[in-house]
């Protein structure tokens, strides 16, 4: 729609031998798809980052008394599902932004430094990539949930299954920075070692109280979960001291906003550092 | 106001690197490294150029630099007449490195294909995946897990990532590192084509018979510094003149004759030592040093030896102090 007519101009006619019909799809999509292939060459791994979240949910949302109990627009059951979900998608994306470390410490940084590949475009990539693996542990969750009793409006299902996806490129951005501060194997354990802490501060393995619970409002998983569970829970929190406290709705938006911003933002810079020889 | 050959008319007049005062420094432990030391160099387009020195010379960082890789620190950079960064995203310059990582879990076609999507926004696109995996050599391969390829194959492998913008600087450091003799051979072979499609070339290395075999003209680094730069059989006789030594009768009064009866020519770049019994001269005319050795004093015992590439580069790293 803007492109001046400079397809014709007579002077390139001599350049025969650029190519012609080659398709112009998207090098993003194609790039996902390589390293969508990759993964899938790691059976191992794939299987543990999907079954894991859902062992954990049949653990915590099935065999306890409470599971069935109402709260909002659904029952407990479903609440302990979306987190563990969460967890899930979280684990899966941390593991892969990380590994993107290994993957510039040996060089590949500087193979891709050489090309008009744009470091945004490098982030969005990764990113991509990791909603998309992501999905299947959040996927398999939500069915075992559906299998065994979670139960909320259809909104609820819909609304929280978004959050999930979408805030799970959050956390790629996290691991991937681990990966660039620190570029060795090390970096994808860090990671990962990390998300444990963080999912006890996201008030997802047990409800925390008093000023825990307010340092958690700070920390990233807490505004991940919390907005997934908004659907369902309509901001009320059961402390660990059995009362009944009420985030408002800009308290997990806001959380979710500034971590995304903080993480994009290092990342790139990160990356830009990665081009150098190392 | 010139006519020119290339088919990217925006470009055709700018040499293909200008670098003036270039200057790199990198903090190391809290003291300054300065890996490039106010280079000066200018390479015409359609060139094929060796960049010779030792290790630690500063031929890395040069490259480094003139890819858009690393920021100077001080001094001008410019591709084609653009900033390092603009020329590569234009597709004007690509490289094979001497540390370029590969992906173990991809295979050969995948990873020509993973680094052609990179180049998707270029108007001219990229070459096809099967043209350059041929062109490289690699069209038996393109199914292997680069995990399974050998250091020489993998080269192969950057090289063909190389070929894919149709880049009209190609940049080579130490591009045969991990090549076995016969690899090397095959290695330098294609290369010859590419020249000979007119694509400018640069390569780093460290072996002097490589330089000599393939490139018109040579800069040699030291230190950070371009030591001697010119057309490779110049710079050559320069880097490993031959060594003439010879009993006689009074060394030092010898070697007083020949600084006076030789002329400029061996003058220029000889240098003469008398010993306690024998003189020794390095010379790039070790001809006339010989000679003269023989029927004007008297010498006994001659020997003609080629000077090391290590005793060059000590020599001419040591003439710029």
């Amino acid at each position: 729609m803007t492109a001046n007519a400079t397809a014709t101009d007579p002077v390139d006619t001599t350049a025969a031998p650029r190519r012609s019909g080659v398709p112009r799809r998207s090098g993003a999509g194609r790039m996902l798809l390589l390293e969508l292939r990759r993964i899938s060459r790691d059976p191992v791994t794939l299987f543990f980052t999907v079954a894991l979240p859902g062992f954990l949910f049949l653990i915590f949302g099935t065999s306890e008394e409470y599971a069935g109990a109402d709260i909002g627009n659904g029952n407990v059951a479903m609440a302990i599902m979306i987190a563990m979900a969460g967890y899930g998608a979280v684990t899966a994306t941390v593991s892969i932004g990380a590994s993107s470390a290994v993957e510039r410490s040996q060089g590949w940084g500087r193979q891709l430094g050489l090309t008009p590949l744009r470091d945004a475009t490098y982030v969005r990539v990764k990113a991509g990539l990791a909603v998309l693996v992501a999905l299947l542990p959040v996927l398999l969750v939500y069915v075992l949930g559906v299998a065994t009793g979670a139960e909320g409006d259809l909104a609820a299902w819909v609304l929280s299954f978004l959050v999930l996806a979408g805030g799970a490129g959050v956390f790629a951005l996290y691991g991937l920075c681990f990966g660039l501060a620190f570029r060795s194997e090390a970096a994808v354990s860090g990671a990962s070692g990390s998300i444990v802490v963080l999912g006890f501060l996201g008030n997802i393995f047990f409800p925390l109280s008093g000023a825990m619970l307010t340092l958690a409002k700070l920390t990233p998983l807490y505004g991940y979960v919390a907005l997934a569970r908004y659907p369902v829970s309509e901001g009320y929190v059961v402390t660990g001291s059995d009362t009944v406290v009420h985030d408002p709705l800009w308290l997990p938006v806001t959380n979710v906003v500034v971590w995304t911003i903080l993480l994009a933002v290092t990342a790139t810079l990160l990356v830009r550092r990665g081009r150098g020889r190392q | 106001m010139t006519t020119t050959l290339t088919p990217r008319s925006e470009s055709s007049t700018a040499d293909a690197v200008r670098l003036r005062g270039l200057r790199r420094t990198f903090a190391s432990g809290g003291s300054e490294v300065v890996a490039v030391d106010g280079v000066d160099l200018t390479l015409a387009a359609g060139s094929v150029v060796a960049l010779l020195g030792p290790n630690g010379a500063g031929k890395t960082t040069t490259l480094d630099v003139l890819l858009g890789l690393v920021p100077p620190t001080a001094g001008e950079v410019a591709v084609f007449g653009r900033p390092p960064r603009e020329a590569v995203e234009a597709g004007l310059v690509s490289a094979v490195l001497q540390t370029g990582g590969l992906l173990a879990d991809l295979t050969v076609r995948e990873t020509v294909e993973y680094v052609a999507a990179t180049y998707a926004r270029l108007p001219q696109g990229c070459a096809p995946t099967d043209d350059v995996l041929a062109r490289a050599g690699l069209a038996d391969l393109a199914g292997r897990r680069v995990s399974k390829c050998s250091g020489g194959e993998q080269q192969r492998l950057r090289f063909a990532l190389a070929l894919l913008p149709d880049p009209r600087l190609l940049v080579l450091d130490e591009p045969t590192a991990a090549m076995d003799v016969s690899a090397r051979r095959d290695f330098w072979a294609v290369m010859h084509e590419e020249a000979a499609r007119g694509r400018t070339i640069v390569f780093a290395t460290h072996y002097l018979e490589e330089a000599d075999a393939f490139a018109e003209r040579i800069v040699l680094m030291a230190r950070g510094r371009v030591v001697a730069d010119g057309p490779t059989e110049q710079v050559r006789a320069q880097a490993t003149g031959r060594v003439v030594s010879a009993t006689v009768a009074d060394p030092a009064a010898v070697a007083d004759a020949l600084r006076r009866d030789l002329g400029p020519a061996v003058a220029g770049t000889a240098s003469i030592e008398a010993g306690e019994r024998r003189v020794v001269v390095r010379a790039g005319d070790s001809d006339a040093v010989a000679l003269a050795l023989l029927t004007r004093h008297g010498a006994r015992d001659l020997e003609v030896g080629t000077a090391s590439l290590e005793d060059a580069f000590v020599q001419l790293t040591q003439e710029t102090r």
